[in-house]
């Protein structure tokens, strides 16, 4: 029998308990929302002194899901890299990607290694980066740089076997050629044969009809259209590539041939303009005076002395202008995206255009058999030869450069090419692609080069940044992407959210109607399940996905579940005329084997899904997981508490409000 | 209250005849896997006023030779495009393809919200991309053989953990009995959750995807979890009733388990069809795959479980009887 002293001790331990539940409640509610209990803080400093601190704001670290992203997934090839050295070059690989994606500046970006059997990946991801294609390009992207010489090993001769193949079907393509126009000659119709014979593709595809052809086209074939006349059919005409049989259909006005010089004066915010000596309106007034004193015999000087490109123009603006014009006419200033531009138009021609069809059989040519020989050949220095690359500029022109510097061995090796090639070209590739081929003047012994490209000053920023990142150690391979764009990321969190909280008012209606008093303090529980969860999600930084917000909400189902358990046990118990202090006691105890072990058959799945692996299927097993941990805390301990509290409230025995059911 | 181990021969036939349909229907026409296991590409476009029909669509994309490609509307404003693994340039094709032909003069300019956090673009292209999605054959033989081991190894570990729990029950029922009806109820759960995707897949084009995995992985540990409520009921009843009285024992357990499998259920399947309507179209068929499962997991944990583990009993005596 319990005395009416400890009665009163465990009455005063359950009021603590309670003050300290609702404490808890508020602190994780809080924890939850810093913006807002921010607010309420100052406000109650406001009205009393008593210096509460601010909460630290610190969001929710949501997945790509949710803040939209992308998931890249490589495969390194490691093929090249022997056995033991492979994991170090992965990690290299994985070094040069973090330093590349860190130039991208968006995100928290994070870059890992995963072996897969004996496949190894880097997964990167990219919080926030809304242009995806630019980042990939960036990654997988290999600067190669590399330094050629002139390729001075002759191309060898055919072998006489090799001739005698070429002329041999050479022959026997004349032969079939002749054949044709035989065909021809008979009757046959010319589209008809097209189809069937022309080794031309798009000849053939279209029964011969090859439409207009203007004076770009091939001179032979473009000779005889010139001479013929409309319905003629051609003999078997000869060129480099092979045989043709043509037949001229109509001829029509083509585009005049227009002879021109041009000056362009560039500034600050056109586009190609490099080394930009004046503004905009500078550009026009140097334009215009350049237009005031120039004539047809001065114009090749003025263009030399004041053009600030020697590129031919492509921009619309002067082609038009250049249309318009007449012969021997001077014409400026004309705007241009390029700059102003000072046109001189020397002569325009007219030309015609032919519409012919065309039976096409190839001739087999030396490149058929010896590859076009390639104009240069590897020194052996590379971008893995380079120690820091940086833009600078001319001290002299202005134009942007990016200087290099060897490392020792680069610089012994950069010493010997440029002293074997005093006097000739040396050329810098970038990607395969031939970027500059300065003339060496004298042998460079310190280890620096310069390239001096048509750079703008973004490019040679790029360039040296990525040269600096480094090339790739092995070459990588896009093998999965999963991007989510920032709108659909935003609208998931939401919906997810709100179907959240659709759910979880709707089973506490359900648990209020169902079980009543109890009902309603296990809607309590409920709510602080809520909020104590998603303050563990955010004290132990477990990242918010679409599926992770899944498991929450499913989680909140079997968070009621242990409530359910016992509340149904409590009925039982009271049926059997049990006061309802006992009741609630053995419901309790009798609830828990049941609870345990309903709730650790789930645990185990979600330990095999975390052990599972993909970040999805993490991300909603340990949502899950943490779900039912901090249920069965909530639903036990706290229902237990509030419960215990509440009960001398009620008649012993309990009554209609309390069950829901009379006897 | 109706005594379910008397009508135990219908849940019988209700179950064998729904799990005979599954393995037919399974074995026959299959699940539609999804890229996730196929390996493939996925690309969500939404597009800003009028969507292009879906033939409009398919025209668009024929010249490009990346096989089949599949078009479905999704939402009211979006298409779900899917077809072979393409490389990202060729993903940048098929982008600028759909753009030209659909997208419509600049007119299409949005305000961009100050409270954003990201700058987005300041000319809304009205062809958006939502999502992309590309998998590597060797990414999604992975994914299949994980898929395979994780099923495996939670079966695995629910037969261990169900034997462990019920480890000092072993009169008159060994406790690896109750391990074993257990698993034969989630293996029958399982199953006619998958020949339901089945039917879904071959009428709605429902492709099984990883959040399906999970969702059946999911399924496995909830339908036990039903089962095992309902099992420890029967050993306490078998306890307090004596071990003579297996069939009072489990008809009163499972009665006095009736209406709290029942309540759970329901609370979960609310939160689940919240989840299914209001949720968005990414978690869609996952929660379908769990209301599924979770209806057939209390059913069997009911009608399915605790009759076979009196038939299993009842064979056994018989045998011993004529031995």
């Amino acid at each position: 029998m319990a005395t009416e002293q400890t009665r009163r001790q465990l009455r005063a331990r359950l009021r603590w308990g309670i003050a300290g539940i609702v404490a808890l409640f508020f602190i994780a509610l809080a924890y939850d929302m810093p913006a807002k209990a921010n607010k309420v803080i100052d406000r109650v400093n406001g009205m009393v002194a008593l210096g509460i601190p601010h909460i630290s704001v610190a969001d929710f670290s949501l997945g790509l899901d949710l803040q939209g992203g992308a998931h890249l997934v490589y495969q390194a090839d490691v093929t090249a890299i022997p056995d033991g050295d492979r994991a170090t070059a992965v990690e290299g690989v994985r070094d040069v990607i973090e330093r590349r994606v860190n130039g991208i500046g968006v995100g928290e970006p994070h870059v890992q290694t995963t072996k897969v059997g004996d496949e190894y990946r880097v997964i990167v991801e990219l919080p926030g980066v809304t242009d995806i294609n630019r980042a990939i390009s960036m990654i997988g992207g290999t600067p190669i740089l590399e330094f050629k010489e002139e390729n001075d090993v002759p191309a060898r001769d055919l072998t006489k076997d090799e001739q005698k193949q070429i002329n041999d079907f050479n022959a026997d393509a004349k032969k079939r050629a002749d054949e044709t126009l035989k065909r021809l000659k008979n009757g046959e119709v010319f589209s008809d044969i097209a189809k069937e014979v022309s080794e031309d593709p798009y000849s053939k595809n279209n029964g011969g009809y090859i439409g207009y052809i203007s004076n770009t086209f091939d001179p032979t074939l473009y000779n005889w259209a010139q001479t013929a006349a409309q319905g003629d059919q051609s003999h078997v005409i000869e060129n480099e590539a092979g045989y043709a049989l043509l037949e001229r259909a109509g001829e029509r006005a083509g585009e005049p041939s227009i002879e021109a010089s041009d000056i362009v004066i560039c500034y600050l915010g056109s586009s190609d303009c490099d080394a930009p000596l004046y503004t905009k309106k500078e550009a026009k007034d140097k334009a215009q005076e350049i237009f005031d004193q120039a004539n047809a015999s001065n114009f090749d000087d003025l263009a030399l002395q004041y053009s600030t490109s020697q590129k031919r123009t492509d921009s619309p603006e002067a082609m038009d202008a250049l249309k318009k014009a007449s012969a021997g006419e001077i014409i400026g200033p004309v705007e241009a995206g390029d700059g102003f531009h000072v046109l001189y138009k020397q002569s325009e021609q007219p030309t015609v255009e032919y519409e012919i069809s065309l039976i096409f059989i190839k001739k087999q040519t030396i490149l058929d058999i010896l590859p076009p020989q390639d104009p240069w050949k590897p020194t052996g220095l590379s971008g893995k030869n380079l120690e820091r690359a940086e833009v600078v500029s001319d001290t002299i022109s202005g134009a942007v450069q990016v200087s290099l510097q060897f490392d020792s061995e680069g610089t012994d090796l950069f010493k010997s090419i440029t002293e074997r090639h005093i006097g000739e070209p040396v050329a810098i590739f970038l990607d395969g692609q031939p970027i500059s081929t300065p003339i060496v003047q004298t042998a460079i012994t310190n280890g620096r080069a310069v390239i001096s490209g048509n750079f703008n000053l973004n490019d040679a920023r790029l360039l040296s940044q990525r040269l600096n990142a480094g090339a790739l150690p092995v070459p990588v391979e896009l093998i999965s992407q999963q991007s989510v764009g920032a709108t659909l990321g935003a609208s998931s969190l939401q919906k997810s959210l709100i179907a959240g909280l659709i759910g979880i008012l709707i089973v506490m209606l359900f648990m209020t109607v169902l079980y009543r008093v109890p009902g309603l303090v296990s809607v309590f529980s409920l709510s602080l399940y809520a909020v104590l969860t998603l303050a563990v999600f955010k004290l132990i930084g477990v990242t918010l996905t679409l599926a992770g917000i899944g498991g929450f909400i499913l989680s909140i189902g079997m968070a009621v579940d242990a409530n359910v358990l016992i509340f149904e046990r409590m009925k039982e118990e009271l049926r059997q005329k049990k006061s309802l202090k006992a009741a609630l006691e053995d419901g309790f105890v009798r609830a828990w084997s049941s609870i345990r072990d309903g709730n650790v058959s789930t645990l185990i799945t979600c330990a095999m899904l975390i052990w599972f692996g993909s970040s999805f299927v993490q991300g909603f097993a340990v949502a899950l997981a943490l779900g039912i941990l901090v249920s069965m805390f909530t639903a036990i301990t706290i229902t237990r508490v509030v419960l215990r509290f509440i009960i001398p409230w009620f008649p012993q025995m309990g009554n209609r409000a309390f069950w829901g059911f009379t006897e | 209250m109706m005594n379910i181990i008397k009508y135990k021969n219908i849940s019988f036939v209700i179950s064998s005849v729904l799990f005979l349909v599954s393995v037919i229907l399974l074995a026959t026409i299959g699940l539609k896997p999804g890229i996730d296991f196929t390996g493939g590409s996925l690309v969500e476009l939404s597009f800003v006023g009028s969507r292009p029909s879906v033939q409009e669509m398919r025209d668009t994309l024929a010249p490009l030779s990346y096989g089949m490609i599949e078009t479905q509307p999704t939402g009211d404003d979006g298409y779900i495009l899917r077809m072979r693994f393409i490389s990202e340039d060729e993903h940048q094709v098929l982008l600028s393809t759909v753009r030209n032909a659909f997208q419509t003069s600049t007119s299409s300019t949005i305000q961009i919200d100050a409270t954003a956090s990201t700058t987005v673009e300041a000319i809304a292209p009205s062809v958006i991309e939502q999502r992309v999605e590309t998998i590597g054959a060797s990414i999604s033989s992975h994914l299949k053989s994980r898929s395979l081991y994780a099923g495996i190894a939670v079966i695995l570990a629910i037969i261990a953990y169900v034997a462990y729990a019920f480890r000092r029950v072993s009169k008159p029922v060994q406790s690896w009995k109750y391990g074993v009806s257990a698993v034969i109820a989630l293996i029958h759960d399982v199953t006619i959750t998958m020949g339901v995707f089945v039917l879904l897949g071959k009428y709605a084009g429902v492709e099984v995807d990883i959040p399906f995995i999970v969702a059946l992985l999911t399924i496995l540990g909830y339908s036990v979890n039903d089962t095992i409520v309902v099992f420890d009921r029967i050993r306490e009843n078998l306890v307090s009733m004596g071990s003579d009285r297996l069939e009072q024992a489990i008809v009163d357990g499972v009665k006095s388990t009736l209406v709290r499998s029942f309540n759970t259920s329901f609370t979960t399947l609310l939160v689940l069809f919240a989840m299914y309507f209001f949720g968005g179209e990414s978690i869609k068929y996952f929660s379908l795959a769990l209301i599924v499962g979770i209806g057939f997991g209390t059913y069997s944990s009911i009608f399915l479980a605790s009759p076979l583990l009196y038939s299993w009993q009842q064979l056994a005596i018989w045998r011993r009887g004529r031995g």
